[in-house]
């Protein structure tokens, strides 16, 4: 059926278009002829093609632009007397006999316009005539073509400044072209609000259609109309007689007048419209009193706050291009003026949506953020509005609302660069706490990620804990329900970012950093055993540095009272394993968070170690013991973790004798009880190192690393012997030349225990185990041991002292 | 007897919104600028009286909406037109990215009997800003898209300044009384004059 119209209405216009065309032929013959009684007769029969009913106001556009174009033809005729030898005056008098009104009225404003031009009436006559002589059209589709036709052609014959048309240059004949146009507007308008009621009626009679789509269409094709009638406010922009003071004191109450008025949404929402965007800023800003008022008059379905977004951009837009204007905008207290009629309007529309609510808000920061980028105050009064609107509602569901807070929140942080700023808004944290839970964590993506960008430094705990605050929603679970929806990878980058958000926060004062560590402690423990792993590190390594520095200036520091010393952040630190650890026993058995607690450690126990702290090294490595025996299970995690124990052990120089005793002893207990053979020979013959330090003033016990080498040399056996037994071969002799190696470094570093004897016999030993049969041969193990002999016959032939030694050793 | 030949001529300007198409009128015809802006609605008209070749012509120069929304019945007033001038502002890419949308929406709209020959030309505006420093498409540039489109007159103006207005306008005008004189003369299939006097409206005797 639909289909059914638009075909018909082709038709239509079809058939318009060929009787337009037809007539404009006639018409055309007769003006080359001269001959004006069949210019008249054939432009009569043209124009009533116009007044058809059965066009869509878009293909009537189509059919009027046929005819208006053909219309300039006849105006050039008429203007040119020497063609028809009648004066403008009997033309204007001619004309009105033509049969129909609506013919006789387009010819009565072409010949008006002539006329006009002519300067033989007074203009402000013809255009008053026009203008009520055109009422006589109350068709709304034809009536507002027709009067939009009348001030196209007049537009440049109006009296305005300047204008060849102004008689006498007195203010009263352009108050009668501003009053002509208005006028004419205000007559439009009615043609256009009232076609909103014929609809209404017309259907409510009919009904042929489903109501509702046939309405829609109609209300569409009203609204494709409207520029018909914003053409009058063009109009008016465009003459210089409408200066600021005309505009203010004149047209704008008188056109906000009609607007109000009407009681028409579609209109209302149009036409403010038009007037913020066919007026210039400088009027809009000193006037805007006046304008603003008028919105909450608007019926309450108007979409307000696109438009008072509209005017803000304007202003901003404006201020931002011609900043000498924003002296102005303080003056006129534009801020004031706009923050209010927003608050009114939000009052005045009880219905609106809190997602439209917001949207002027956030239209309102831009506004504030472009214009006065200096005034936190003001921004921080948005924030608090905003507060207020949302505060007694549960938290937002509204996708659409929670996106335009996200902007909301996100334009300080943009315009400042700075989050510090924002930290500094007391509003900023209570509009976050609107949030949801999801929003939350976007929001704090978005602020670590200002941060990341503008590497500001956070650098008081005060600022911390504030912005810690702000980011909760990635430091702890905020509900458990989500917890599992979490996407791995999301989650991931979202706890690397506060990692390095972490590493940001810096202060030169120790005392004040260690305060930074703390909180940021504080927070990031409560982010259980999935986001340890990543928070953690950095936190640490940031209390690490705090230790070095503090040491590296340790001359500085004077008396006792000093608060920050290591002793407190090693504190902070065994806490923090404890903590660590403490969540892995709690079931989670997860290898990151053991490897965490061990690193943890390992690092403390070397800083505190440079540190000369005994006994708190000592304390890290007796917890490091308990992580060992109690955490680690797994037999290859526990080999790494016993070279690390036996590595760090070696290089520490802080512990007594008693202390350290305690320890070694320990680690070759554990390096023994490993539970691969290979792996334990290679941990005792490890343990070796730890009673020979090759400094200056290292432990140089001689007895016992013979000892661990003895021992690591039986387990070899033991290892050798179990391989045989187990697969009637025996395994490499890798161990044994690996022995064969510690023994010359013993030897060489001058160990009295390590002779010539006892390496000639291993050396003897493994050559017999290679020629033995049931040895499995290994190239590398094989290549192992030829290049250890051709080591020990280089030491041979060098000579010196070292020669010596090594003489009585035959290969 | 008078000349059977065109003495009106229809011009569109096109251009997105705030590149100074009212402006550029304005101060053709009028002699007038101002810095404030003002969008237009709908479509707009000036006209002005030139002289080419010691004839008198009237130029019909259409102004329009930059702004889509401020368009809204539609662009029927393309028809007939006998040169298109298209804007951009040179302190603006988008704008100039733009032109050819507008070329192409104008030559479906108005739907000429000759589109490659159609007259266009193309009008980089506001040469006046910041010196030159704010500018962003490089007259290399505008050149190199008007020759790839059909050799495009290209003039570079200030409505502003009143820099290249009146030549810019004079090879408007030059170019569509050239593409006015080409077009057909409509001739109807039969003349039955009888036909037309039957009004077949079905509205009202008004």
């Amino acid at each position: 059926m639909l289909l059914n119209v638009i075909e018909d209405e082709e038709k239509w216009l079809a058939e318009g278009i060929a009787s337009v065309q037809q007539n404009a032929l006639f018409m055309h013959r007769a003006l080359d002829a001269n001959n004006l009684r069949d210019a008249l007769k054939y432009s009569a029969q043209m124009l009533s093609e116009l007044r058809t009913s059965k066009l869509s106001p878009h293909k009537y556009y189509e059919l009027y632009m046929r005819a208006f174009d053909e219309m300039r033809k006849l105006e050039m005729f008429f203007k040119d007397e020497s063609r028809h030898g009648v004066s403008v005056v009997d033309l204007y008098e001619l004309v009105h006999h033509a049969g129909n009104i609506l013919p006789r009225l387009y010819l009565l404003c072409t010949v008006g316009s002539v006329y006009m031009k002519t300067k033989e009436a007074p203009p402000k006559d013809v255009l008053k005539d026009l203008v009520e002589m055109c009422k006589g059209v109350q068709h709304p589709v034809r009536g507002l073509f027709l009067r939009s036709y009348l001030v196209q052609v007049s537009r440049d014959k109006l009296p305005d400044i300047g204008a060849d048309y102004e008689r006498d240059r007195d203010e009263s004949s352009v108050m009668d072209a501003i009053e002509f146009v208005l006028q004419n507007f205000v007559e439009m308008n009615k043609l256009w609000v009232r076609l909103h009621h014929q609809l209404r009626t017309s259907i409510g009679l009919s009904g042929l259609q489903g109501p509702g789509q046939d309405r829609d269409k109609r209300e569409k094709e009203r609204s494709e109309l409207r520029d018909l009638v914003g053409k009058n406010l063009h109009i008016l922009g465009q003459l210089d007689g409408v200066d600021l003071e005309m505009y203010r004191e004149n047209v704008l109450p008188r056109v906000l007048e009609q607007v109000v008025n009407c009681k028409d949404e579609l209109a209302q929402y149009y036409l403010m419209d038009c007037i913020i965007q066919v007026f210039p800023d400088e009027y809009h800003l000193q006037s805007l009193e006046t304008l603003l008022a008028a919105c909450p008059h608007l019926q309450p379905s108007v979409d307000v706050k696109t438009v008072l977004s509209q005017l803000m951009d304007r202003l901003s837009n404006y201020a931002s291009t011609c900043p000498d204007v924003i002296p102005e905008f303080l003056q006129v207290e534009a801020f004031a003026k706009l923050s209010s009629a927003i608050s009114k309007v939000i009052e005045a529309q009880v219905d609106m949506p809190i997602v439209g609510a917001i949207t002027l808000y956030v239209s309102l920061l831009t506004f504030t953020l472009r214009v006065h980028p200096d005034r936190l105050d003001y921004v921080d009064q948005i924030l608090g509005a905003c507060v207020k609107k949302l505060a007694g509602k549960p938290r937002l569901e509204d996708k659409r609302a929670t996106k335009q807070i996200v902007l909301l929140l996100s334009a300080p942080l943009e315009k400042y660069n700075d989050i510090v700023t924002a930290l500094t808004l007391s509003n900023y944290p209570r509009v976050m706490d609107h949030l949801d839970n999801e929003t939350i964590k976007v929001m704090a993506m978005v602020i670590i990620q200002t941060i990341m960008k503008n590497s500001t430094c956070i650098s008081t705990a005060d600022k911390v804990e504030v912005l810690f605050e702000l980011i909760k929603g990635l430091i702890k679970d905020l509900d458990v329900t989500t917890a599992d929806e979490l996407d791995k990878e999301d989650f991931e980058e979202e706890q690397n970012s506060v990692a390095r958000l972490i590493n940001m926060l810096y202060n030169d004062d120790p005392e004040e950093m260690l305060q930074i560590i703390y909180t940021v402690r504080k927070h990031v423990m409560n982010g259980g055993p999935t986001r340890l792993p990543f928070t953690v590190p950095p936190l640490v390594f940031s209390a690490l540095t705090l230790i070095r520095r503090l040491q590296a200036q340790d001359g500085d520091v004077v008396g006792e009272e000093v608060p920050t010393t290591p002793k407190a952040i090693f504190q902070l630190l065994n806490q923090v394993t404890l903590l660590t650890h403490d969540l892995a026993d709690a079931g989670i058995h997860d290898l990151s968070l053991n490897g965490l607690s061990c690193s943890i450690t390992r690092a403390g126990i070397k800083a505190a170690n440079d540190c000369e702290l005994e006994p708190v090294a000592y304390e890290f490595f007796t917890q490091a013991y308990v992580l060992y025996e109690e955490e680690i299970a797994d037999s290859k995690a526990q080999v790494t973790a016993i070279h690390l124990i036996i590595g760090t052990l070696q290089r520490m120089q802080v512990f007594g004798v008693e202390n350290r005793d305690t320890l070694t002893h320990k680690a070759t207990g554990y390096s023994a009880k490993l539970l691969k053979k290979p792996d334990q020979c290679r941990a005792v013959y490890a343990c070796s190192h730890l009673f020979w330090v090759d400094d200056q003033d290292g432990v140089k016990d001689g007895e016992r690393v013979l000892l661990c080498l003895k021992r690591a040399l039986r387990i070899a056996n033991a290892a050798q012997q179990m391989a045989n037994a187990a697969r009637g071969s025996s395994g490499p002799v890798t161990l044994f030349v690996e022995i064969l190696n510690k023994y010359l470094y013993f030897f060489e570093k001058g160990n009295p225990q390590i002779t010539s004897n006892m390496i000639q016999d291993l050396v003897e030993l493994i050559t017999e185990e290679m020629q033995s049969d049931s040895v499995t041969t290994d190239p590398a193990s094989d290549a192992f041991f030829a290049s250890t002999l051709r080591y020990i016959r280089f030491q041979k032939q060098k000579g010196g002292s070292m020669g010596e030694k090594f003489e009585p050793i035959s290969v | 007897m008078p000349s059977r030949r065109r003495t009106l001529l229809k011009v569109i300007i096109l251009g997105d919104s705030g590149v100074g198409k009212t402006s550029l009128m304005n101060q053709y015809v009028n002699k007038k600028f101002s810095n404030q802006y003002k969008a237009t609605i709908g479509a707009d008209f000036l006209t002005k009286e030139v002289q080419f070749e010691d004839r008198l012509f009237t130029l019909q120069i259409w102004d329009t909406a930059g702004q889509e929304r401020f368009q809204s019945l539609g662009v029927a007033f393309y028809r007939g037109a006998d040169c298109c001038v298209l804007v951009y502002d040179v302190n603006s890419m988008k704008s100039f990215d733009n032109l050819n949308n507008w070329r192409e929406e104008f030559l479906i709209q108005a739907s000429p009997s000759d589109p490659e020959n159609f007259p266009f030309v193309v009008l980089g505006n506001k040469i006046d800003v910041d010196g030159g420093n704010s500018r962003v498409v490089s007259e290399k540039k505008a050149r190199a898209w008007c020759a790839s489109k059909g050799n495009i007159p290209y003039f570079e103006t200030s409505a502003k300044e009143g820099i290249n207005v009146e030549e810019a306008f004079q090879v408007i005008a030059k170019d569509a009384l050239k593409s006015g004189e080409e077009e057909e003369i409509y001739l109807p299939d039969t003349i039955d004059v009888g036909s037309s006097s039957q009004p077949r409206s079905s509205g009202c005797e008004c």
